[in-house]
């Protein structure tokens, strides 16, 4: 396989609050090729969009990327200097955020803002504007030559997604980071900004990295899913593996834990048992322990690493899917509570 | 506004075992020079005892305006809401307060919906206090009944709403509202705001809490996939008109109504292999503004089978039983 162009390694991210050191993203190491579409997929907490921010350095006060590399080009984003990144941000890398309403400034023109984002990159002015009145019409926002002169309040939801999605564009980057893109919109216009960014993926070949905590929107629109809890990876695979044969019990309760649209019969939901844990005292050994249907007793000591488990798939756990199901019967447990299981200590929250 | 008057109330209104009716109901909203937002305009249903009523749309479709008719904490601009044989639009002040007693609402931020300053077992005793129903030890007895019967350590009284976790803070309304042992409970987005982890505990324990209490659960929410999960039934509302009630296996089974089938089609299922062979049914254009909503069926504008002009520009179609049960407001329902 060609080189990838994004290489992540041990990412470790810190927030200094009063309460004392909240390690956020705490060692998460990936790849990201070229032309792929990366799905990080995780609950509030779980560090996906921390990670996200860190790669471009753009984590807020209190937090601090405290280690690890981010390779892009052979250099390390990490070390260079202020200027040097702010080079890197929106003309290699570009992100989108999930509220197209506070993105955008609210007393500029629209497509003056995304000629702005040209501008700043080096691009002649007349240039920049014309390319703008394109961007818009590949975002298919209808009559682009009147909407450049729109003001943010002007266009809906979606359209100023869509902008944000254009401005993203605009320097041709590498690698497009969408953080929880659609999550402010209405379904409809969710599906249709999906489509939109898988088409921009296959037409224009830059990376999408998509960060979301909707499986669905992963299942249409990725190639390879990270999933993340309590700032870890736990799993890692093809979008084909991760929903047809999860190994991390996280990533196997969650895919349980959603109603499907298309599901034939009422079956009660499978929850997950307790809550994310409170990552200023993160439990031992592993992360998902206190609320693992399928905890031995080595998973209450022992940090377990990510380790290959099949082509293309790396989890982080002691015991694995496919040993849940053979040896724990997995697939016919109705109980889902902590231990159940494996029954170490069953039923017991921490 | 002339078409209002055409709506038809709903075959089965008037069945023995309605809890909650409502005819015809219209809220307008002023919106300066003479205008006015139409947030529900001519919307007739019943809410059956002990059922589910799933209510879906877009954002700006008139769904938590409706909500807060059916629970009369906005007045109709017209129309007729019953709750059993009372006539809620007709009352006022004391009588219609203790008409409420009996008509709960679970919100959908768990952080904005609890007082910060009062302490847990304060804000779950708020409803039996504002009605003088118990006191002293009886009101903490209550109180610490309600934190079990919701899945919280009865202990919990003391302490306040920062102390708890979103899921546990929406564990601490549905608590409140369960207080006064209504007949119905309005969720409003109750889930929307949680993990998804933490939504299937919570829609596990409302389930659980129906068959227990014999609770009416008008249920509201974006999320169509957790909209079909839990309800028996389920109504979807398009720019301040209801445009299909069906049971919540024949809505996504065999919609209907063009817009129902465009909303199910692009709601991602979590499986590559189905999401990938899944034909999006896209609608042209934006949702119109409810100022001036357009002629004949509202949604006209973006219908991929409008027939146009006519009828479906000109003529609004009346909301009507096209297979049992199974009631649209389409004229070419048949296409669909």
């Amino acid at each position: 396989m060609a080189t990838p162009i994004l290489q992540v390694r041990d990412l470790r991210t810190q927030f200094m609050t009063d309460g004392g050191i909240v390690t956020a993203v705490d060692g998460v190491s990936f790849d990201l090729h070229q032309g792929e579409s990366l799905g990080i997929v995780g609950e509030s907490g779980s560090g996906k969009s921390v990670t996200a921010l860190s790669l471009l350095r753009l984590v807020p006060d209190p937090g601090r990327v405290v280690g690890g590399k981010v390779l892009f080009k052979n250099q390390d984003l990490l070390q260079l200097t202020d200027d040097e990144i702010r080079e890197v941000r929106g003309r290699d890398i570009s992100m989108i955020f999930q509220d197209p309403q506070s993105s955008l400034n609210p007393v500029l023109r629209t497509g003056f803002q995304i000629d702005e984002a040209m501008l700043a990159h080096g691009r002649p002015k007349a240039e920049a504007h014309a390319r703008t009145v394109d961007l818009l019409k590949q975002v298919r926002i209808p009559a682009a030559e009147s909407r450049v002169k729109d003001f943010p309040h002007q266009l809906s939801g979606g359209m100023r997604q869509r902008a944000m999605i254009a401005m993203g564009l605009s320097n041709a980057p590498q690698i497009l980071i969408a953080d929880e893109p659609t999550t402010a919109l209405d379904v409809t216009v969710q599906a249709q900004i999906l489509e939109l960014l898988g088409d921009l993926n296959r037409e224009l070949g830059a990376a999408v990295i998509m960060i979301t905590h909707n499986m669905g929107v992963v299942a249409g629109l990725c190639t390879r899913v990270i999933v993340m809890y309590a700032g870890q990876i736990v799993e890692q695979g093809t979008v084909e593996q991760i929903f047809a044969n999860p190994q991390h019990p996280y990533t196997w309760s969650l895919l349980r834990s959603m109603p499907r649209v298309d599901a034939v019969r009422h079956e009660r939901l499978r929850s997950i048992e307790g809550i994310a844990p409170d990552l200023l005292h993160p439990p031992a050994g592993c992360r998902f322990h206190p609320r693992c249907p399928f905890r031995i007793e080595k998973c209450y000591t022992d940090e377990p690493v990510l380790e290959e488990h099949g082509p293309d798939n790396l989890a982080a756990c002691w015991v694995t899917m496919d040993r849940a199901r053979k040896e724990m019967g997995a697939d016919d447990l109705v109980d889902i509570r902590p231990g159940a299981g494996s029954g170490v200590h069953k039923g017991q929250v921490k | 506004m002339a078409q209002a008057a055409q709506i038809q109330p709903t075959p089965s209104a008037g069945a023995a075992n309605a809890l909650v009716r409502v005819e015809n109901v219209v809220k307008h909203f002023p919106a300066g020079l003479g205008t006015s937002v139409k947030a529900v305009d001519g919307v007739s249903f019943e809410i059956r005892e002990g059922e589910t009523l799933g209510l879906v749309g877009e954002s700006g479709c008139g769904k938590s305006t409706l909500a807060r008719l059916v629970t009369q904490l906005i007045p109709v601009t017209s129309g007729h809401v019953f709750l059993g044989d009372v006539e809620l639009t007709r009352m006022h002040g004391e009588k219609l307060r203790q008409q409420r007693r009996q008509l709960q609402m679970i919100f959908q931020d768990p952080f904005a919906s609890l007082d910060p300053r009062m302490t847990v077992g304060d804000i779950i005793a708020e409803p039996l206090d504002n009605f003088g129903v118990l006191r002293g030890r009886k009101r903490n007895e209550r109180v610490q009944e309600l934190l079990r019967l919701v899945g919280l350590n009865p202990n919990f009284n003391n302490r306040y709403p920062h102390e708890f976790s979103g899921g546990q803070r929406q564990r601490i309304g549905i608590a409140r509202a369960l207080a006064l042992n209504p007949k119905l409970v309005v969720c409003d987005e109750a889930i929307s705001a949680l993990d998804v982890s933490i939504q299937a505990q919570i829609v596990n324990l409302l389930e659980d809490l129906q068959q227990k209490l014999k609770l009416t659960y008008l249920f509201i929410a974006h999320d169509l996939s957790v909209v079909r999960h839990i309800s028996d039934r389920v109504m979807v509302m398009y720019l301040g008109k209801i445009v299909e009630i069906a049971d919540s296996v024949g809505t996504y089974s065999s919609p209907k109504h063009p817009y129902t089938k465009a909303l199910l089609s692009a709601i991602p299922v979590p499986d590559p292999k189905i999401q990938r062979g899944r034909r999006l049914v896209e609608l042209s254009g934006e949702i119109p503004s409810p100022i001036n909503p357009p002629s004949g069926c509202r949604f006209h504008t973006r219908c991929p089978i409008a027939h146009l002009p006519t009828p479906c520009a000109d003529n609004e179609p009346p909301l009507e039983e096209k297979v049992r049960d199974h009631l649209a407001a389409c004229h070419y329902s048949q296409d669909v």
